[in-house]
């Protein structure tokens, strides 16, 4: 019993370490992100570039593909089901509730881990095991800043329109589908824009924010604490992936609870 | 090239006039609370080459203080200095760590140009001109669209001295800078850091396990660290 106990404690113990030590990461990445200079801020815009580039224009035709599929699984199951019982009208409430406001962000943002996540534990891993953030200190360039803040950044910028891209396409996929069943556009528009509500909007803008904001640090955070070598870095990079899939339900979790409380 | 002198942002209110550009006090790098005769005291004055050979020849000035006494630059304990003065501090110093620090991302322009892109009020034309006298002067015209990895040995390393003086420092450490060098590349690259831009003396601290016969001609004060104490010549 005491060695379950003891278990079972550790284990809780690191995680609360894990979290502890992502606050202390975030608020130092606060701190320099506070005193960035005229010439720093030149520099991480180049490198922000760069990351919306990686992260979000060569991930718009994967977005693009599994929304669709998405859309069409969703939509072609529904109709069938729905146009049984006559209540087709209620294919808008399918297409917004799940595909839109859950399953769109949530598979947005695990494109996003799945592809630049990995990226970007891999990659912090590597600077740290070949002495590149030594070498950014002795030169007097923060590694947060110059390594992590534009990908914080960059990562909340392309979840966030990813998502809008995700929604655009599910949307059009949506109408494609249920344009079999006989539906036309006018009748599509109709019944989705009186499911939709300025709300969808904001909380679409709210976990572009946090899942990006989640991917970046979380995988930053795990890249950056490897000491050990190179052995470490697929660990690290499966710390930070795993870490960030688990928080990303749990924010997706919190916002259904603070939403429809 | 800029008609201004220094490619360096100021900075203000850390160091003291006049004071030399390195300083050990008491220091030891090993844990010998017990031995307190094995704390040395080294002055390295301004304008010289000094060489320091021993087993702990990694300083990292500031980021990693020695377990006892207190590395002084240009009069500024650096270590007890709050991060961030730290390093806006680090930028007057040039230095190349263990191996080459290079980033394995960018390619030898990128990585010579950073610490200009960063700490320079130079417009970016200014910047890159910086960037390609540099790499004319360190003969990397044909390697500098390569990434480190691309590179050979001693391209990378004359990227990472390129790299080191680009702000043109006052102040350059160079740790183990010939490894993996022949004697004729070891001296060349020492010839090349000797001169600042306005033609004065440039400080320069080679720390190595050992100096090559080649470049020991160069070096003209060289300081042994024998289990922990310092002792003037190579001998």
């Amino acid at each position: 019993v005491t060695a379950v106990v003891a278990a079972i404690g550790q284990s809780g113990a690191r995680q609360l370490s894990v979290i502890g030590g992502l606050a202390r990461f975030t608020l130092r990445l606060i701190g320099a992100a506070a005193r960035l200079t005229r010439a720093g801020r030149l520099v991480t815009l180049r490198v922000l570039v760069n990351q919306i580039r990686f992260t979000a224009l060569q991930a718009i035709g994967l977005v693009s593909l599994l929304s669709a599929l998405l859309s069409f699984l969703v939509i072609s199951q529904s109709a069938a089901q729905l146009g049984r019982v006559g209540a087709l009208e209620k294919m808008g409430t399918i297409i917004v509730v799940a595909v839109i406001r859950e399953l769109g962000p949530l598979l947005t943002a695990l494109i996003v881990v799945s592809r630049s996540g990995t990226a970007i534990a891999a990659e912090m891993a590597t600077n740290r095991v070949m002495g590149e953030i030594t070498a950014l200190e002795a030169m007097g360039i923060d590694p947060y800043i110059y390594l992590v803040l534009p990908r914080v950044l960059g990562a909340i910028i392309s979840v966030a329109c990813l998502m809008v891209v995700f929604d655009a396409v599910a949307l059009v996929s949506g109408f494609l589908c249920a344009s079999t069943t006989g539906m036309s556009i006018r009748g599509y528009s109709q019944i989705v824009l009186a499911t939709l509500s300025a709300k969808d909007v904001w909380i679409t803008a709210a976990k572009g924010i946090s899942f990006g904001a989640a991917v970046a640090l979380f995988c930053s955070f795990q890249g950056l604490s490897v000491t050990a070598g190179p052995t470490e870095i697929p660990q690290a990079v499966t710390r930070g992936v795993v870490g960030t899939i688990v928080a990303i339900f749990i924010m997706s979790a919190l916002f259904v609870l603070l939403t429809t409380a | 090239m800029s008609a201004r002198a220094s490619y360096l942002l100021p900075v203000a209110g850390i160091g003291v006039d006049g004071a030399p550009p390195l300083e050990f006090r008491g220091v030891s790098f090993r844990e010998s609370a017990a031995r307190p005769d094995r704390h040395f005291d080294l002055e390295v004055r301004g304008g010289t080459i000094t060489g320091i050979i021993g087993d702990e020849h990694s300083f990292a000035l500031g980021f990693d203080p020695p377990p006892a006494g207190e590395i002084l630059v240009f009069g500024a304990a650096i270590a007890r200095l709050p991060y961030a003065k730290l390093l806006a501090f680090r930028r007057r110093l040039g230095y190349l760590q263990v191996g080459d620090g290079l980033l394995q991302n960018l390619n030898l322009r990128a990585n010579i140009g950073l610490p200009l892109q960063y700490a320079s009020d130079h417009r970016t034309k200014e910047v890159a001109a910086r960037v390609e006298e540099v790499i004319a002067a360190f003969g990397l015209q044909g390697a500098a669209d390569r990434r480190p990895a691309q590179a050979t040995e001693e391209e990378r390393r004359r990227a990472a001295v390129a790299r080191a003086i680009a702000l043109d420092p006052e102040l350059l450490i160079l740790e183990s800078p010939f490894d993996g060098l022949t004697a004729h590349a070891g001296r060349q690259l020492l010839e090349l850091v000797q001169m600042r831009r306005d033609g004065q003396p440039r400080t320069i601290v080679i720390t190595a396990q050992d100096l090559g016969p080649a470049v020991t001609p160069l070096i003209p004060r060289v300081v042994r660290l024998l289990e922990g104490a310092a002792v003037e010549g190579d001998e």
